[in-house]
């Protein structure tokens, strides 16, 4: 293992974030523990491999990402998306309404972003991964990861927004 | 670069992270410095990305999960520790005097508020719907009894009439607050998903390991939302979860 990291210091040190990370891809705590649970797992049986200390982050949240896909894949496929096809979204949302949201809204939120930007969504927000970490972690290359980080926080806003807004209060008492 | 594209490309940037180094975020960065509007815009954006942030970090982690996690992987430990044949002996040494003094000093475990049946057939349904790992492929009952027995895992378990008629596929043990728990897998004979070996699975623990488990043998049927359906009931002293994918009447025929 990565010289001076005993696996109960890379606990707690990285289960929180692993934990949001889990939670933003599965929307449910159940979900989320058995993942960040199996990605220490993996840790504890495979983390000797890694040399660099520096790269335990990345190592953790790669790992996460391979196992939730694993997991899915038993499940359900992905559904696809063209990318290319899909309109630009800015972001829509005011900064009165942003600081009006609370946590649980804007994880349900992103749990009705398209799928295929809930995972570089979430590693936008909640770490402090650079773009070729975020690409490093997803398997993907930075361009797609901008791609997807912006059309996900256009999506998520323009969600946020439909939430909050009059209109959307209304529906969403209805149902 | 115009005022549209920078704000394509800015829209992927957090004030709070390092992004202004990358040379796009750094040119798009340049336009803000001589466009009013742009300017604007970018310092809404700034602000409600930050808020969003907030949002997410306040999110808050499940209750206990650390020392979850730790004490699986101590399990873990002891069970690779036991069986080196050198440390069986030294342990032999150790244990009467070691063992003696703990059962004086040790505290009483805490009993957080997560150890409870919801929570460990969650668990289990979790290993099941991940990478369950069989420590031995048998159809044989016997050679798994024995199997769990070398493993420490509860072997003294009564399999309902039906159950025991169906195929067997194997066994492996997992692990649940520092005890070993039996997971003995069948074959209902459907079609098996890719890469799987087996799609119906009974775990076993003792019945102490869960404060509010079942007390009696009428089974509890729950369905999980990942499409799994369990039936948890108590017998003796363990408390069984037999785990299938499908719904209710898919267990109840086993049962």
């Amino acid at each position: 293992m990565a010289d001076g990291l005993d696996f109960e210091s890379v606990v707690a040190r990285f289960y929180e974030p692993l934990y949001q990370f889990a939670f933003s891809l599965t929307h449910t705590e159940a979900d989320a523990c058995d993942l960040t649970q199996q990605t220490f797992y993996v840790w504890a049986t495979k983390g000797h491999q890694l040399r660099d200390a520096a790269k335990v982050k990345t190592w953790l949240f790669t790992t996460l990402h391979r196992q939730f896909l694993e997991s899915r894949r038993r499940l359900t496929r992905f559904p696809h998306h063209d990318l290319e096809a899909m309109d630009y979204e800015l972001p829509v949302i005011t900064p009165r309404l942003a600081n009006q949201l609370d946590s649980a809204q804007v994880l349900q939120a992103l749990a009705r972003v398209d799928e295929v930007y809930q995972a570089p969504v979430a590693l936008f927000y909640l770490e402090d991964c650079s773009y070729k970490d975020i690409a490093e972690i997803l398997d993907v290359p930075m361009g797609t990861v901008k791609s997807r980080i912006s059309r996900g926080i256009g999506q998520l806003q323009m969600l946020l927004t439909d939430d909050t807004s009059p209109a959307g209060r209304n529906a969403k008492r209805k149902t | 670069m115009t005022t549209q594209q920078a704000k394509e490309i800015l829209s992927a940037y957090r004030p709070w992270s390092a992004d202004a180094d990358d040379p796009e975020f750094a040119e798009a960065l340049s336009l803000v410095r001589h466009d009013a509007e742009l300017a604007r815009w970018f310092e809404e954006h700034c602000e409600v990305q930050s808020a969003i942030r907030e949002r997410f970090k306040q999110s808050a982690v499940a209750t206990g999960l650390k020392e979850q996690i730790i004490s699986e992987h101590n399990a873990r430990l002891k069970v690779v520790w036991w069986r080196q044949p050198v440390s069986l002996a030294a342990a032999a040494v150790v244990a009467v005097t070691i063992g003696i003094a703990a059962l004086w000093l040790r505290p009483a475990p805490e009993m957080p508020d997560q150890i409870n049946t919801a929570t460990y057939r969650s668990r289990m349904v979790g290993q099941v719907l991940r990478v369950y790992a069989m420590t031995l492929e048998t159809n044989d009952l016997n050679q798994i009894r024995s199997h769990l027995a070398q493993q420490q895992a509860p072997t003294d378990f009564v399999l309902p009439a039906k159950l025991a008629q169906t195929a067997l596929a194997g066994c492996g043990v997992l692990s649940w607050q520092d005890k070993r728990v039996s997971m003995i897998c069948f074959l209902t004979g459907k079609p098996l998903p890719p890469g799987g070996k087996s799609d119906l699975f009974l775990f076993v623990v003792d019945r102490s390991s869960l404060p509010d488990a079942p007390t009696g043998s009428a089974p509890e049927f729950n369905a999980d939302r990942r499409q799994m359906v369990t039936a948890t009931w108590s017998a003796g002293d363990k408390t069984y979860i037999l785990a299938t994918e499908g719904d209710i009447d898919s267990l109840r025929k086993y049962l």
